[in-house]
């Protein structure tokens, strides 16, 4: 089994080689997509910095968390789609037009192909703010540092199977890229908020259908405890955000039809 | 008249085409009902713990109107830098120039009837959302028509914004970079999820003369809580802030146009 993990590891590391290779191409338009995604996500973070000047404390949340929500979404979500580009908003247009022949004719499992298959830009942006802001601003002791980069694969593994989930729509109700980017869009925005805000229902949703709570509300509090216990719910909430996004994809899968294009990877 | 009625035309077809897949739109624009949800809650706590009735000049059902406003604006803004980039990448641009119409007033035609459209659908789901969370707010006729006086000059504002970003494809290999800055800018700066007068009291001055206010807050402000002070104040800017806009957007196309070569084909 553990073969077989260093395997598809290699895989990875040969996949982002090529992919940041091919963007190097065009490096201007590359390191310029970093750069415009590093200074939105510190828009957000001068938004936060404005807020908690004028109202200080927010249900006992001060912009030292909020930060810290800030980066973990980001490292996240940056190392998520960095590394695997198509569980961005890839996924739900190529199964409608038919573009997974090409996946599915390769000699191992289709799902980690299609993943690696790209990567985005900017997403390398959002992944540098997080590291960036939290070991920069927040300042944190080596065993603080230590588990936000634990838990930033962690929110990354919620990222991919989140992708996953919602592009595998397509398989069951026809083109759902918008219905797509909307679920994804709304777990990303409940994320980077205070869940304090939030009670009742809505709490429960954001831990099952909307898994905002597994991408920052958990790990945010694991950093804050250093809480070991929490880190081990944060991972396992991922694993089961991952798990149902591949049980989705592969059951979709044999709803599959092909689009008979000839297409070329390059 | 006859230049006008040709643009007009060009509007209302984008308008048009715009409603033909209104569901679509409508769809889209449910996003609003999350980011209004959101805020709702922020500014339920905020207010909560303010022990006021008034932040920044407005009640809680006033804030979250002034985001209704402010969203609908931003969420309809037309993909102008975008296809101004595609025509100078693809050479397209060489056979618009080449069409009686004037360029940039062709774009304009086009975004502006794509965002009225757009607009409209936006403002009317999140005034649902609005009144159903947290019901109506106080309006005068006198304040609608300084809110539809501000509006369309916030538009063709935040149009020769757009507009100007898409010509630097003539010097950059990408523009969505600048497009997402841009975009920010006019979200921070415009006071889109605070109203200016929620910003350090130093940098209201500045905020309040730059164009950005102009795109989003002056329309809001008018839409909540109008003022005749406010909206000759707003006047001035937005008219200021478009000439200039316009002045720059001419000396770069005629910059750019001169770095254009077209091969046939």
């Amino acid at each position: 089994m553990w073969r077989s993990v260093l395997d598809y590891l290699h895989l990875a590391v040969a996949y982002m080689r090529i992919n940041i290779r091919a963007q190097l191409e065009y490096r201007g338009a590359f390191f310029s997509q970093i750069a415009a995604m590093f200074i939105n996500d510190g828009v957000w973070v001068v938004f936060w910095m404005f807020f908690f000047t004028r109202f200080p404390v927010l249900h006992g949340w001060n912009l030292k968390d909020v930060l810290s929500l800030w980066a973990i979404t980001t490292a996240g979500y940056g190392l998520a789609y960095g590394v695997m580009g198509n569980a961005h908003r890839r996924l739900a247009p190529a199964i409608v037009q038919g573009e997974l022949d090409l996946w599915l004719l390769h000699p191992r499992a289709v799902l980690p192909h299609l993943l690696l298959g790209s990567t985005i830009p900017s997403a390398w942006g959002d992944a540098l703010f997080g590291y960036v802001v939290y070991l920069g601003f927040i300042r944190p002791d080596a065993a603080r540092a230590m588990m936000f980069v634990a838990l930033s694969v962690v929110v990354a593994v919620v990222f991919v199977g989140l992708g996953v989930m919602t592009g595998s729509l397509s398989f069951y109700v026809g083109n759902a890229s918008t219905l797509s980017d909307q679920w994804r869009d709304t777990s990303i925005t409940f994320a980077t908020y205070p869940p304090t805000l939030f009670e009742g229902k809505v709490k429960l949703l954001l831990f099952t259908l909307i898994p905002a709570g597994f991408i920052s509300y958990l790990p945010v509090e694991a950093l804050r405890s250093l809480s070991i216990a929490n880190l081990f719910v944060a991972f396992t909430g991922a694993l089961a955000v991952l798990a149902a996004g591949v049980a989705m994809f592969y059951h979709g899968l044999r709803r599959y039809e092909s689009g008979n294009l000839i297409s070329i990877n390059g | 008249m006859k230049q006008a009625e040709k643009y007009l035309w060009i509007g209302c077809t984008a308008a048009r085409s715009n409603l033909a897949y209104a569901g679509e739109v409508i769809y889209r624009s449910t996003f609003i009902a999350v980011i209004l949800y959101i805020f709702m809650r922020l500014w339920t706590v905020v207010y909560a713990g303010a022990g006021s009735q008034r932040i920044g000049g407005l009640t809680r059902p006033q804030m979250l109107w002034y985001l209704v406003i402010t969203e609908a604006i931003l969420m309809s803004t037309p993909r102008v830098a975008a296809e101004v980039d595609d025509d100078v990448r693809t050479g397209r641009l060489a056979v618009h120039l080449i069409r009686p119409l004037s360029y940039v007033c062709g774009h304009l035609s086009r975004a502006m009837g794509d965002r009225v459209v757009r607009f409209g659908i936006n403002l009317a789901v999140g005034a649902v959302i609005a009144f159903i969370l947290v019901g109506p707010i106080p309006m005068s006729l006198p304040g609608l028509a300084m809110f539809l006086a501000v509006l369309p000059a916030a538009f063709l504002l935040d149009f020769l914004g757009m507009f100007l970003i898409g010509l630097c494809a003539f010097w950059l290999e990408s523009t969505s970079g600048l497009v997402l800055i841009y975009s920010r800018a006019v979200m921070m700066f415009g006071g889109m999820f605070l109203p200016l007068e929620i910003y350090p009291a130093a940098m209201q001055p500045a905020l309040r003369v730059l164009p950005f206010a102009s795109m989003v807050s002056a329309p809001g402000r008018m839409f909540v809580n109008p003022s005749f002070r406010h909206f000759g104040e707003a006047i001035v800017i937005q008219g200021c802030a478009v000439v200039v806009f316009a002045i720059v957007v001419a000396m770069v196309q005629s910059i750019a146009l001169k770095r254009l070569f077209a091969n046939g084909g």
